[in-house]
């Protein structure tokens, strides 16, 4: 089915782009009364009714494909009612229906008679011909890839359905002038030869236009379905475009021999000097167009592939450079901006050696030492180990129960080397090859989370550390994950007080469902752009008091813009009962999956000061933590802390107010840890 | 006739489809939305006595104002799932009623002005 699938949709392509070309080609020829170009024109005629009749047919193809892979049977690829369920109901099936309705409409001109009796009669026919041609191929772009960015999804769109109709220009006209330039080069076709050259001539300005166009275009795809270097080597999708450009530097290559050596050869009338280079000009020009329908098999992998800003990203590579690694080390950044620019100088200087003549291979031999120079100064500090899953986005998102899972994954499988405060001091790691590390360490941009992945999955052999892969799931790695990234990154909040600081913020607060009895669950993502959050993880009877506090505040609060959800510690099914009723306590407090909440927060709730004074210190009895709207926690609170105290509630609304005048300084943060 | 004409014609024509297209379209989706609004309004407001069977936790009783406040599911086609106070048919349904306890609980009314006509308490 998927061999059927992609010989469809690469013969619908080719029609389709070849119809544009076609019609383009008749255009640049212009009108000629000569038999050899009267010959051309016949056949090309015959061949647009050719690849009209093709586009329509391989369209229907197309269509009972799409009904095989929406429906996931076979047999719904010949089933009627599938089809017309798919053109009634989606996307694909209302451009199939608008594509396939300008085709015929084509096809029907097409079929016209031609009578060709005035200047306008002619023009009219192709100028009408080009542009429903030209629809037809742009309206693809509405049924791929393009249509489906989120939020641009129609000025992606529209850059790409420049795209298709700029290639279509291009490739489809590539055979009607080798068509051109055959019939021209023949012994009888002399008559022929100045109207050959001169829309040779023509075509080759317009390809340049249109190579501009194509590679603007497909650069600006590029960023939209791929989004990242790693995702352009570590992806299937990446794979075939990298391929497709690699197929496109022949056809350049072809293309600029064409336009440099045969073009000025085409001039020179007569049987030696025109003739054989303009046969052989035919056959380079027909050698494009045959890489060209390689080029767009490719496209029409790309079509059927997931985006590779979508999957899965596995790494082919054991070293990886980043930017931010450099820029970590002392003097790391100064060396790689020292090295870029001596990469620059140096590619200068090549560039300028080609197009020079008399200093060609002196530029051209101190640019490329110099190239290697600057990447022998900038590369080393910018290296780091990676693996096949360094780019690997997890599965799981930053939530309590995934943390909370995590916790007790560590305290069966890690805590004996990495210690009970994952501070790499547990007694079964004195004895291995090297320490094992202190989870508790800030994150630095040395290792992402699919390293960790790795690690957890095959181990670290030279440090000793076993690998896990048979005895963790993918999901269960990726709980430990979220809980090791909580964990350091509680570390650092330590030194997050009860005061809104300035600058960007930077501790996500790990997402978790706000549960009150049997009511439906909202989670904390929820409540993002619309509310802060006052988080507030209590014990009773040592919280009643606050408590009592933020439920006379409440309306306050909320008329602020802030929700309060208070967690208890431990169970909290009976928690509502127990709170009592005098006064009452109307902000939303969790009855259901508490414990996971309050366990998570309290890695993120520990008291001040230096991180090795305690490694079992006890969870705080009660601690608020305050959410803004992108949904990072910008301060936090633990009754007796020295320094400002929100139980002395202008405090807090001072807090609360400082949050709410400011602009968002960056993104929201992710649903995944990185 | 002339092929430029027919052409044109065609084109012309195809363009004044597009824009009648369009404009009924237009007019057809203004349309859908007024009714959709008289709709929404008369299921609110018409005057129509509604009743809504939800479940609710406890959060309060003040049996000075008559008023049981609940964290509730959604009432479709009246308010989502929220905290609220609603007035109590009659006193008597909560009496013996606990601040935390599970409800599945009745409101009749014209919206918003709606009460509490039956209530019970779920097993724990």
């Amino acid at each position: 089915m998927t061999a059927f699938g992609v010989a469809a949709r690469w013969l619908h392509l080719a029609a389709g782009l070849g119809l544009v070309g076609l019609v383009t080609a008749t255009l640049l020829v212009g009108r000629r009364d000569r038999p050899t170009v009267l010959a051309w024109e016949a056949r090309m005629l015959r061949g647009a009714r050719a690849l009209a009749g093709l586009v329509l047919v391989t369209g229907l193809a197309t269509l009972a494909h799409q009904s095989a892979v929406v429906t996931g049977r076979a047999g719904a690829a010949l089933e009627i009612g599938e089809w017309t369920r798919l053109l009634g109901h989606s996307q694909f099936g209302t451009v199939w229906l608008v594509r396939h309705g300008v085709l015929l409409l084509l096809a029907a001109l097409l079929l016209l008679r031609e009578r060709e009796e005035s200047v306008a009669d002619r023009l009219a026919l192709r100028g009408e011909a080009w542009l429903l041609a030209g629809v037809g191929a742009a309206a693809m772009a509405w049924a791929g890839h393009a249509a489906a960015v989120e939020g641009v999804g129609l000025p992606v769109a529209m850059i790409d359905a420049l795209h298709l109709v700029a290639a279509g220009a291009w490739l489809g006209a590539l055979l009607p002038l080798a068509a051109l330039l055959r019939a021209a080069a023949r012994a009888e076709g002399a008559d022929a030869r100045p109207f050959a050259v001169l829309a040779v001539r023509a075509f080759s300005r317009l390809a340049l236009t249109l190579m501009i166009l194509l590679v603007a275009t497909g650069l600006a795809n590029t960023w939209f379905q791929v989004g990242s270097v790693p995702a352009l080597i570590g992806t299937s999708y990446g794979w075939l475009l990298l391929a497709k450009v690699a197929l496109l530097i022949p056809v350049l290559l072809l293309a600029q021999h064409n336009r440099r050596r045969l073009l000025p050869r085409l001039g020179g009338d007569g049987d030696a000097v025109g003739r054989p280079a303009m046969a052989r000009l035919g056959r380079f020009v027909a050698a494009e167009a045959g890489l060209g329908l390689l080029i767009l098999l490719l496209t029409t992998g790309l079509s059927l592939s997931p985006p590779a800003v979508h999957d899965p990203v596995w790494w082919p590579f054991s070293q990886r450079y980043a930017w931010d690694v450099a820029a970590a080390l002392p003097g790391g950044s100064t060396r790689v901006l020292i090295g870029v620019q001596i990469t620059f100088l140096g590619l200068l200087a090549t560039v300028v050696g080609l197009l020079l003549r008399s200093w060609r291979v002196i530029l051209v031999g101190a640019g490329g030492l110099a190239v290697g120079a600057g990447l022998w100064v900038a590369l080393p500090p910018m290296t780091v180990d990676a693996y096949p899953t360094t780019f690997l986005r997890s599965s799981v998102p930053y939530h309590v129960v995934s943390v909370a899972s995590g916790a007790a994954l560590f305290r069966t499988h890690c805590v004996t080397c990495h210690g009970e405060g994952g501070r790499g001091d547990g007694p079964g790691g004195a004895g291995l090859p090297r320490l094992p590390a202190d989870l508790t360490a800030p994150h630095t941009a040395q290792h992402t989370a699919g390293d960790m992945f790795w690690w957890l999955a095959h181990g670290i052999p030279a440090g000793g550390m076993p690998p896990f892969g048979a005895v963790l799931s993918e999901e269960e790695r990726w709980d430990l994950i979220n809980f090791i990234r909580t964990l350091a990154a509680g570390e650092q909040a330590r030194q997050m007080t009860a005061l809104v600081p300035p600058g960007r913020p930077w501790l996500v607060a790990p997402d978790l469902a706000i549960v009150v009895g049997p009511a439906p669950p909202r989670s904390l993502k929820d409540l993002r752009d619309r509310w802060m959050t006052l988080l507030v993880v209590f014990t009773l009877p040592e919280s009643r008091a606050r408590l009592v506090q933020l439920a006379e505040a409440y309306n306050t609060l909320q008329a602020l813009g802030t929700e309060v959800v208070a967690v208890p510690r431990g169970d909290g099914s009976d928690i509502i009962r127990r709170l009592g009723g005098r006064p009452p306590i109307l902000y939303p407090v969790i009855t259901d999956g508490a414990a996971d909440i309050a366990t998570t927060y309290a890695l993120l709730g520990r008291g001040f000061g230096p991180a090795r004074l305690s490694p079992r210190e006890a969870p705080p009895l009660h601690v608020e933590f305050l959410v803004d709207r992108q949904g990072y926690i910008r301060a936090r609170w633990l009754p007796g802390a020295p320094g400002p105290s929100w139980d002395t509630l202008p405090t807090l609304v001072g807090q609360i107010q400082l949050i709410d005048k400011e602009t968002p300084a960056g993104p929201a943060p992710d649903e995944h840890v990185h | 006739m002339r092929l430029w004409r027919v052409v044109l014609l065609v084109n012309l024509s195809l363009g004044l489809g597009l824009l009648l297209g369009y404009l009924a379209w237009g007019r057809e989706s203004t349309r859908l939305a007024g009714e959709l609004e008289i709709a929404r309004r008369q299921q609110v407001v018409a005057g129509v006595e509604r009743t809504w069977q939800v479940r609710g936790v406890v959060r309060a009783v003040l049996p000075e104002l008559n008023v049981v406040v609940l964290t509730h599911e959604d009432l479709l086609g009246f308010m989502g799932s929220m905290t609220m106070g609603f007035r109590v048919h009659d006193p008597k349904l909560y009496e013996g009623l606990d601040i935390g306890d599970r409800v599945r609980f009745t409101l009749t009314g014209v919206p918003p002005n709606v009460e509490i006509t039956a209530l019970a308490k779920e097993a724990p």
